[in-house]
């Protein structure tokens, strides 16, 4: 009950942040040239002279007028998904069809690594900070101190050169595809009605809709084209986590409460299990905002190397091609992820320390 | 057991102490920190790549790397074809390897070094400087002052930093210039929260109380007081994001903004040089700079983590 | 206010007895020599306080008694602590290889399948025979698992076997059973017995919620019959269709386990012993037991896969026995606190709480660490009560820690009076308040304030002069003599020892003894 109405709260509250959101890309949008941003608004081979079609973008824009009423235009389109045109050779002309194609593959990438990283680090922090000073404990140190530290997008051309297919001749570790989501000699012949453009349907992931339509060698060398990206990603965020896993857990074994745990006679792998390391889980689920936020970032290097066709490539084409519109709507588009992904740790923190007042 | 009831009394004794307790005891800190032998390993690293982007500026003709194609043209190209790998046999520039247009990659890697560790503390500087003003005022002046700028900030950490700087990049414009400006202005809101909340604990501190009390001014107490203490909390987190800044900026560059300037001796730009051999083998126009700059990140890693320790024992992780 | 004189029984069976227990700290700034081989004998159902000023060790004397002491940098470095017939001390120098260089390095070498074995049995020690209470329940109790499952998880820890045979019993029950037991109760006539007897009943069959019934029941009717068809109309509705079959299965692993425990004690015990015929005879014994195991193997993969089915049952009885517990320590609303959080309830609450949940398992040994110093006056006076009633009740020995005289006055049956690292004196609550012999106690009594003495005029109270010494360098033969009136050269030289003079009174002061014998 009192949940329900602290995430209403917290879904309110999103409010003004997603507004202040739209405010901030649009002072950025006014930063630019006119004359860029209705470019990708003109048709050149159209008989209408130059002057006149840019006149009538403008208008259907709302620059004729003041800022603060452009910025209600803009709004307006954002609220009915108008993010801008653009025009990149091999992607559509809106904006948010580009974004539609690409951000499952995005998410798919954040998604997995995610998991897989909470899924090594929680275990493995659990492990070493129980053994505080201990071997583990450095080895553990050093490792996610690099992770903290390695550049993603230089450790990504590493993992291309160590693991890439036909990168260093005689390696015997390079047996993985390293560019795209999947090869172009795995796609069926001929081209199954699901498959359109490169784009897979129903949910544009390649490896679930190979899956869906039976399709399993497709699947496999799909799979084979996630690996990297997604240990590439899963590093930074699993030396985060371990981190400050392994911080919550020295911190809770000082605890009076494990103390009084032990005085009950509860066995030591059951203190640690059952004691400490719910409580270590706290602070490790506050820092996860941050962590995703990092990951975000992540993503975009990652996809930019590994040539993965989702939002942070699709941003860094853009960037190639000046495409404003374009970039700007995926910066909003992953500020709107960041924001809900927030929101989600806010109410798992609050699920999880009952101490938290709703 | 005889305590002190006499509340203006202590308080007013306790000031001089509080004051400045970090520069006082700057030595046995310091001490605390070598005895951290990883931390100092940190420092040490950090300290010699510092003394490399100096003597560059000291010595300019010592590598004067303005871009490779200068260099390129003035040393010998060790074989046709390709760029030749790592080798002891041509004298110091060679034994890493040459990489785009021939250069040898230790001289252009040393000239990289100090293109990017002077932006990052450029960015860092500038960037800290404006927050600590914007967020220590805050932290003193509070109400819509204070609510304004956390509103303002809570915009900004809503975008993740590294598509926040690809945004503001673009719209002003593709160069590494532009890179700095965007860094700077994403970079601020960090210090801002940080000094504001470092501000409104020591605002409500008794010493500030006691100032207030004997007629010191507002604008007075935040100089006096507040900022000394704000200092060493921003140290560690300057020393910290040095490192994040260097890899953020080489990133940037790698990923399309060195349109203005592709053949600066940059980081991020070496690894774009390096991209055009991946396929063909290659790999030490990629792995060298890369281990180079690695090796900053985590000697400034360590270091800021041991400066943490010594500086703010309350914030230890 | 001094009204214990019916708990001095002259020499009645010791359950704690701590024999030169040393504990010490192991610092950079050198060892701290906390506890300097102290002994401690408490007796069954006795209510031992411990006094002294802060800094003194009382609190490091109970972290021993549960082996609790932070380690690093804290060690017990020898003794004996004998909880029951049990030395919890068994195999100490196993533990590890300390080997002091000087004051600043010391290595101690830890052997960890030593100390693993040494933690099984302090699994099986504490909770189950000796609990604790603490300082500070804010911190004591953890803040993310509701009060309940605290508590229930005492119980589950150690009373598995009694759960599960009264389950067994109330299920597999009948008539015949009833007619006995209503027999037996209708032919005692002392009220008071009967009810005991019908509280022995109801908790052997797992069904105490309907104590109050059965009780009621034979108070209304005389008739056996109806005692019977009543009897069995209530026994027959807590039946709850368990599967027996899977709970004695369980209950049989449950005694295996138990049976593993012992054995292994017995090794150790014989380990230390250094009697190689002895040890080999442990050893087999503990194989044969082992081998046993392989038959639970089947039990053990199912116990798995659907352990939380299997001991849903227990879990049932361990919840009733929850709000029992909490009933039992002044709590309104059992169901409602045994799901709240720490940090929904009161100090008091909490306190209350944290001693629902040392007495869960029927200890035979609370350690009660300066209970009430963080609670206010009001509630200190309700825990204290509640603690004495308990004591009575339950008849379990209490080891009361606190730095109040009053307090001590009010609730022991014997004192020991502690000072950096010794007790220096030892007697019943009345000689310590009207006789006491070392000028510490001497001192700390003056320092009392109190309303015979101070009648009608402003009476300066007195101090102890000085304060407790540092214990990295402690004073040289008795640690009290920096700050004694009476101090002559022997203090110095050498340590008193703890001395009888007579019915049960100790001190250690060569103000009572000769410096070659022992005598008076």
């Amino acid at each position: 009950m009192e949940l329900r109405y602290f995430i209403l709260r917290r879904l309110l509250l999103l409010i003004p942040t997603v507004l202040g959101l739209s405010i901030f890309m649009f002072i950025l949008i006014e930063a630019v040239p006119k004359a860029i941003l209705v470019t990708p608004y003109i048709n050149p081979h159209s008989r209408i002279p130059y002057i006149i079609q840019e006149a009538n973008a403008l208008k259907i824009l709302g620059f004729n007028y003041p800022p603060p009423i452009a910025y209600l235009f803009y709004l307006d389109r954002l609220l009915h998904g108008n993010l801008g045109l653009m025009s990149m050779p091999g992607y559509p002309n809106s904006v948010a069809a580009a974004i539609v194609d690409a951000f499952p593959n995005t998410i798919q990438l954040t998604i997995f690594a995610s998991l897989l990283s909470i899924a090594i680090a929680i275990p493995l922090g659990t492990y070493i900070g129980a053994r505080p000073n201990s071997i583990a404990d450095q080895a553990g140190r050093v490792f996610s101190l690099t992770g903290y530290a390695i550049p993603a997008f230089w450790l990504a051309l590493m993992l291309q050169i160590v693991f890439g297919k036909n990168i260093l001749l005689g390696n015997p570790l390079g047996v993985l595809p390293f560019s795209g989501s999947f090869s172009a000699s795995a796609i069926p012949n001929p081209t199954p009605s699901w498959f359109v453009n490169g784009i897979t349907y129903p949910t544009h992931l390649v490896i679930f809709d190979a899956l869906i339509h039976g399709d399993f060698p497709l699947f496999v060398d799909a799979l084979k084209h996630i690996i990297l990206p997604v240990l590439t990603l899963t590093y930074g965020i699993l030396a985060g986590i371990l981190r400050f896993m392994r911080a919550g857990m020295v911190d809770a074994s000082n605890q009076e409460y494990v103390k009084t745990a032990r005085s009950k006679g509860v066995p030591e792998k059951l203190v640690i299990k059952r004691h400490i390391r719910k409580n270590a889980m706290i602070p490790t689920i506050t820092v996860m905002g941050l962590l995703v936020a990092g990951l975000l970032g992540g993503v975009v290097l990652v996809e930019y190397v590994f040539a993965y066709p989702g939002m942070g490539y699709l941003t860094t084409q853009g960037i190639l091609s000046y495409q404003i519109w374009l970039v700007i709507g995926t910066t909003l588009i992953f500020g709107l992820i960041l924001v809900l992904t927030n929101l989600i740790v806010d109410v798992v923190y609050a699920l999880t320390d009952p101490r938290i007042r709703y | 057991m005889a305590t002190e009831s006499n509340v203006g009394g202590s308080i007013l004794k306790a000031q001089p102490v509080k004051h400045r307790p970090r520069v006082e005891d700057f030595k046995s800190t310091f001490k605390l920190f070598i005895k951290n032998r990883l931390a100092f390993v940190g420092f040490v690293i950090v300290l010699i790549y510092f003394t490399i982007t100096i003597l560059d500026y000291v010595y300019p003709s010592y590598l004067g790397v303005k871009d490779i194609n200068t260099i390129a043209s003035w040393v010998p190209q060790l074989s046709s074809g390709v760029p030749s790998g790592p080798t002891l046999s041509h004298g110091w520039w060679y034994i890493f390897g040459e990489t785009l247009y021939f250069a040898p990659i230790f001289p252009v890697m040393l000239a990289a070094l100090k293109t990017d560790i002077t932006y990052s503390i450029l960015i860092v500087l500038t960037g800290a400087l404006i927050g600590i003003i914007l967020g220590t005022m805050s932290g003193y002046f509070g109400k819509l002052y204070d609510e304004v700028l956390m509103r303002v900030t809570d915009i900004f950490f809503s975008v993740p930093t590294l598509v926040l700087a690809i945004a503001v990049t673009v719209v002003l414009g593709k160069s590494l210039q532009n890179v700095v400006i965007a860094l700077i202005i994403i970079w601020w809101p960090i210090y801002a929260r940080l000094t504001r909340g470092v501000s409104l604990s020591i605002k409500s501190n008794k010493f500030i109380e006691a100032a207030t009390a004997a007629g010191s001014s507002g604008l007075r107490n935040v100089f006096v007081h507040i900022l000394p203490n704000v200092l060493s909390v921003v140290f560690v987190q300057f020393s910290l994001d040095l490192g994040s800044i260097i890899q953020l900026f080489a990133a940037l560059d790698f990923i399309g903004f060195n349109e203005g300037s592709p053949l600066l001796p940059e980081l991020g730009n070496m690894l774009t040089w390096g991209t055009s051999y991946l396929v063909s083998g290659i790999w030490w126009p990629i792995v060298i700079p890369g281990i180079f700059l690695l090796i900053f990140t985590v000697a400034i890693n360590l270091m800021g983590d041991g400066l943490r320790d010594v500086l703010d024992p309350k914030l230890r992780r | 206010m001094m009204q214990n004189t019916e708990g001095k029984k002259s020499e009645s069976e010791t359950y704690l007895r701590v024999e030169k227990l040393k504990t010490q700290f192991f610092t950079a700034r050198g060892i701290v020599k906390a506890l300097d081989e102290i002994d401690l004998t408490i007796r069954k159902g006795e209510i031992y306080g411990l006094v002294g000023e802060s800094g003194c060790g009382k609190s490091v004397t109970a972290q021993s008694i549960m082996y609790l002491v932070p380690d690093p940098p804290g060690r017990i470095v020898s003794g004996k602590i004998y909880v029951g017939n049990v030395n919890i001390l068994t195999g100490l120098e196993q533990l590890a290889k300390i080997t002091v260089k000087s004051e600043t390095n010391v290595k101690i070498k830890r052997n960890k399948r030593m100390i693993k074995r040494h933690n099984y049995l302090l699994s099986r020690i504490r909770g189950d025979r000796i609990s604790m209470i603490f300082q500070e329940p804010t911190l004591a109790l953890n803040p993310v698992i509701r009060v309940g499952d605290q508590i229930a998880e005492n119980i589950l820890l150690h009373l598995k076997v009694d759960m599960a045979n009264a389950i067994l019993r109330r299920e597999m029950s009948t008539r015949k059973d009833y007619e006995s037991f209503v027999q037996k109760a209708l032919s005692i006539g002392d009220k008071d017995a009967r009810n005991k007897a019908i509280r022995e009943w109801c908790e052997s069959y797992s069904i105490s919620d309907a104590e109050e019934l059965v009780r009621n029941i034979f108070l209304t009717y005389q008739d056996p019959e109806t005692v019977v068809k009543s009897i069995e109309f209530i026994v027959n509705e807590r039946k709850s269709g368990t599967n027996i079959n899977r709970l004695s299965r369980a209950r049989e692993y449950y005694l295996y386990q138990q049976r593993l425990f012992e054995a292994t004690l017995n090794l150790m015990e014989a380990e230390s012993g250094k009697n190689q015929d002895e040890i080999d005879r442990a050893r087999t014994a503990l194989n044969e037991i082992k081998k046993e195991g392989s038959s639970f193997l089947s039990f053990r993969i199912i116990n798995k896969f659907i352990g939380k089915r299997i001991e849903a049952p227990l879990r049932d009885a361990a919840k009733r026995r929850v709000h029992e517990l909490l009933n039992l320590v002044n709590i309104a609303e059992p169901e409602r606190t045994a799901l709240s959080y720490p940090h929904e309830l009161s100090g008091g609450m909490q306190q209350r709480v944290m001693i629902a949940m040392a007495l869960a398992s029927n200890p035979q040994m609370l350690i009660a660490d300066e209970p009430t110093t963080a609670l206010d006056v009001t509630t200190q006076a309700q825990i204290l009560d509640l603690i004495r009633n308990l004591n009575r009740q339950m008849g379990s020995s209490v080891l009361f820690i606190t730095h109040d005289l009053a307090v001590i006055a009010q609730m022991c049956n014997r004192v020991g009076v502690m000072y950096a690292g010794n007790i220096v004196e030892e007697a019943d609550v009345n000689t310590i308040f009207d006789n006491p012999k070392h000028p510490y106690t001497i001192g700390l009594l003056k320092a009392l304030p109190r309303a015979d003495r101070i009648a009608g005029k402003m009476v300066k109270l007195e101090t102890v002069a000085g304060s407790v010494p540092n214990l990295i360098t402690p004073p040289t033969g008795c640690r009290f003599h920096p700050r004694c009136k009476f101090k002559m050269d022997i203090c110095e030289k050498k340590k008193p020892e703890l001395d009888d003079l007579g019915d049960g009174h100790k001190v250690a002061c060569w103000l009572y003894q000769e410096p070659g014998g022992s005598g008076k």
